[in-house]
């Protein structure tokens, strides 16, 4: 039962910390929170389910094409939402964020269907339970988690090796400086506000044979992501994925022990009780004011 | 020798193992003018931070009129008599210029939510009592054409003028001011100089100057203390900080070593 | 004095509130009543994101609040309405004095994310503690009743809410241009600032919170009384971005902006009614449009256009001296150009 319960809180917590990831990835360098974020990994669940099922492209070729709507998607949002408002106030930023997300909420409704409309991807591996040892296995979860692995791998060599990566890296650590030394921080911003919604989209491909896609599940996993960053100190890479494994795990463990209904509220407590006790996350330094 | 207003006692900050001040000393006695240099990055308003209460200390004391005001918040360290000014504008952008005197005003005042909300005469009348007052500290700053003005509207140097206003208007005993005159023109610092002056002697409150333009400092101060990294490395009479080896080699370097010895 | 102005046109439109009832019907005065529950929603969320500059996303919930525990106070306890309904607005304030908590300690993104998580924490109270709340399908709540006064329940209700939007609006109006306004938005224009001048950030924006819930407890005890229902749905995330979409498009930091963005609000959502399929889209938009185009909101389009419209943080007129011209007088501290 319990190594069950990890492995399946492994497995959904992997893909929080892809979203997690997708979060920091925005915020280390603009410093916001893209309120967008999980409809951006909505929508482009939707987008690989209309490649794959209903146009016939196969998944190994659906899921880089989905990642790669995703990243328009949210080079989209940078230039709509963020761009022209830099010099505004957060909360005019965030919610300009919030009204995207209605949009495409709205959009993903019309065009993938209702309120309660489900839609189901074809399972990729044999959905047999297999034993591993002692431990009943899923293949789709091993096939999920293995691939968050690839995309966190991916992501750090990107991050690391890239020139790209360095300057988003540069512009996080010193937006100022990053600007003496000729990095334009608009194309960074767009670069991050892609990159983020790119690893978004990648959950959400994983994620898609695994469940169901319906247009609300953008903001759960997005609160849910959202809260893993916040536990990994928002700004921390490895943060947000040791974030989103605590939450997986928690969740996973809250439903079983407790009742399935918990499943869902656990997250939400669990960040309120942290954000009182410990509001600057489980690794996050106390930053100090500068005036 | 009077007491001290307000006092350091061996005050040291680190912030992630790097030591911003060390074990500071520093005694500044009611009516004085304190002057604070140091070159950029020594401390000087980690310092003024310390004292207001936005970091704590990790060693050492602060006291103002002989109490220790450590750990307390810093709107309870203002109402005791603390007044500071910011090294950036920090008006408040949603206000007019008579606004933001008034909202200095803020600890003075009672009005509470009935009174307010209800439109009391008790209110009311405070309210007034707080407006002209607002008017007046700004004649005191000659900027009463000011007042229905956004603050943002103005330069950033008559911006600084309004944030001292406004914290002279809670009627503070010391006021730290992190600098004031930047962005003053030369004839404006002259101006500037007798307005520090008379905020002293005309409302008696005691200033502690952190301060670039170094000829408004050997002008305007009693004292002057210099830090350098952290330390303090100098603290006297002008004259004899001035002339102080130390603080020609470490601080104020070769430029004003060549005009020194030139004058 | 301008005929136009702010005061003459609030003034128009509760005169045209007042007399509404005798030339509408049975539905236009409920999506009536409904613009005046909006009003005092609106009212609240301002004081709280565009005074105190608070990004909180638990409004939705703390309606709810106001809702559920209004009607599960008759439920439940037989109370008669009119004693649950102040106590259904007493627990909301309440909620939202606790949930400014972590206001305290934490500020803007993590506030946004602590709302958030609250939020979505009082949705599942209501879905999932079915002994009390009945859970999904939600419950009917008593007709309440005004007599002896001879009017019918649509009509009581609606004059109710009139009364209570205007004396809140009232309140409001007078509170943000007092100190306590003034602490609001040194709170939310520079924390460290209004701190070195004696404001309480921990008082303020407690405050803030409170009278937010205050004002949506309110909204939702009403709200429930002119359903006879209430159930989870009315309180979720789309009730979140309708009462966002109010400030904006009304005005952030605009007591009077609240009123015109519920009005400007609710009539859209009337207009969509026939195709709800893009109300998700339409709010979602107009949020982004306003706050690129339009960032003060209508009443910032009114204030350029209009003399009157203006909204000062201080009793207008209660000092002297009349506004002076404004030619640049010499003063100490002119920068060099
Ligand atoms: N909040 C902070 N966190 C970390 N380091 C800080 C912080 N504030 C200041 N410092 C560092 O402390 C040193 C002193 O800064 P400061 O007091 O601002 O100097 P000054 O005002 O004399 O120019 C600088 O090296 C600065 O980078
Ligand atoms: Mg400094």
């Amino acid at each position: 039962m319990l190594s069950y319960l990890l492995l399946s809180g492994v497995t959904t917590g992997a893909l929080y910390a892809l979203v997690a990831l997708g979060i920091v990835v925005v915020n280390k360098a603009t410093g916001v929170i893209n309120f967008a974020h999980g409809e951006l990994f909505m929508f482009s669940g939707f987008i690989a389910w209309s490649l794959h099922v209903q146009m016939g492209v196969a998944y190994p070729l659906a899921l880089p094409l989905a990642v790669a709507a995703g990243f328009a998607l949210g080079a989209l949002t940078d230039r709509i939402a963020f761009r022209p408002l830099i010099k505004a106030d957060v909360i005019s930023l965030v919610l300009a964020t919030v009204g995207i997300a209605f949009v495409l909420r709205g959009v993903a409704r019309i065009v993938w269907g209702g309120k309660g409309d489900y839609l189901s991807f074809p399972p990729i591996t044999s959905p047999e339970p297999i034993m591993i040892g002692q431990i009943m296995v899923i293949p789709q979860q091993l096939a999920v988690l293995g691939g968050a692995i690839l995309v966190m791998l991916l992501f750090a060599a990107f991050f690391r090796l890239t020139r790209a990566g360095k300057m988003m890296q540069a512009t996080a650590d010193n937006s100022k400086a990053a600007t003496l030394v000729g990095i334009q921080t608009a194309r960074i911003y767009t670069l991050s506000f892609g990159t983020g919604a790119a690893i978004a989209a990648a959950a959400a491909v994983l994620m898609a044979p695994l469940t169901l896609l319906y247009p609300d599940m953008g903001f759960a996993f997005f609160i849910k992501g959202f809260a893993a960053a916040v536990l990994g100190g928002l700004t921390s890479l490895p943060g947000a994925v040791l974030g989103g494994l605590s939450i997986g795990i928690i969740e996973a463990l809250a439903g079983g022990y407790i009742h399935s209904s918990f499943i869902e509220v656990s997250a939400f407590i669990v960040i309120m009780f942290v954000l009182v006790v410990r509001p600057t996350g489980l690794l996050g330094f106390s930053r100090l004011r500068r005036v | 020798m009077t007491a001290a207003l307000l006092s350091l006692r061996g005050v040291s900050v680190g912030f992630g193992g790097v030591k911003v001040l060390d074990g500071i000393d520093l005694d500044v006695r009611p009516g004085e003018i304190r002057g604070l240099i140091g070159p950029n990055g020594a401390g000087k308003t980690t310092l003024l931070n310390v004292v207001c209460g936005i970091h704590g200390p990790s060693q050492g004391d602060v006291l103002l009129e002989g109490r220790s005001i450590v750990g307390l918040k810093p709107s309870r360290i203002a109402a005791l008599g603390l007044g500071r000014t910011f090294q950036t504008s920090q008006l408040f952008r949603g206000m007019t210029v008579l606004e933001n005197l008034m909202s200095g005003l803020h600890r003075r005042t009672r009005a509470g939510l009935i009174a307010a909300s209800l439109n009391l005469a008790s209110y009311r009348e405070e309210e007034a009592r707080a407006e002209e007052e607002a008017r007046l500290a700004l004649e005191f700053i000659g900027m009463a054409d000011f007042a229905d003005r956004p603050g943002t509207a103005l330069s950033f140097g008559q911006q600084r003028v309004i944030e001292i206003a406004r914290t002279l208007i809670g009627d503070p005993k010391v006021v730290l001011l992190d600098e004031p005159a930047v962005g003053l023109s030369m004839n404006r610092l002259a101006e500037f100089d007798r307005l520090l002056r008379r905020i002293r002697d005309e409302k008696g409150v005691t200033l502690i100057l952190i301060e670039h333009v170094i000829r408004l400092v050997m002008d305007v101060c009693d004292q002057v203390t210099v830090l350098s990294s952290g330390r303090r490395i100098a603290d006297g009479p002008p004259d004899q900080v001035r002339n102080d080896p130390d603080v020609i080699e470490a601080y104020l370097g070769k430029e004003l070593r060549a005009r020194h010895t030139a004058s | 004095m301008n005929l136009f102005g702010r005061r003459n046109v609030l003034l128009a439109l509760f005169a045209l509130a007042a007399i509404a009832p005798h030339f509408v019907n049975t539905y236009h005065l409920f999506v009536c009543n409904l613009i005046l529950v909006y009003v005092l929603l609106s009212i609240g969320l301002n004081i709280l994101v565009g005074y105190a500059g608070q990004l909180a996303f638990a409004n939705a919930a703390m309606f709810g609040i106001g809702a559920y525990g209004t009607g599960l106070l008759q439920v439940h306890f037989g109370l008669p309405f009119w004693l649950a309904f102040p106590l259904g607005a007493v627990i909301a304030t309440s909620v939202g004095l606790a949930i400014s908590l972590p206001a305290l300690r934490v500020s803007g993104l993590y506030l946004a994310l602590s709302s958030l998580a609250f939020a979505q924490f009082t949705q599942w109270v209501f879905l999932h503690w079915e002994k009390v709340t009945f859970g999904a399908g939600g419950f009917k709540t008593p007709t309440v009743s005004f007599a002896p006064l001879p009017v019918s329940k649509p009509i009581g209700l609606y004059y109710l809410t009139l009364i209570l939007a205007a004396v809140l609006f009232l309140l409001a109006q007078n509170l943000v241009r007092s100190r306590i306004g003034r602490a609001f938005v040194a709170v939310r224009d520079g924390e460290v600032a209004a701190e070195s001048l004696g404001i309480d950030l921990l008082r303020y924006k407690a405050l803030a919170f409170g009278l937010s819930g205050f004002y949506a407890g309110i909204a939702g005890g009403i709200y429930s009384a002119m359903l006879n229902f209430v159930s989870p749905e009315g309180y979720d995330l789309f009730q979140m971005v309708l009462q966002k979409a109010m400030v904006v498009v009304g005005g952030l930091g605009s007591v009077a902006g609240s009123v015109l963005g519920a009005g400007a609000i609710v009539a859209l959502l009337e207009a969509l009614r026939e195709v709800k399929g893009i109300q998700e889209i339409a709010f979602g938009a107009i949020l982004v449009v306003f706050i690129l185009f339009m960032p003060g909101g209508l009443v910032g389009f009114l204030k350029r256009k209009v003399p009157g419209w203006e909204e000062p943080l201080h009793r207008k007129g209660a000092g002297s001296a009349p506004a002076p011209a404004a030619a640049p007088a010499p003063a100490a501290g002119e920068a060099r150009p």
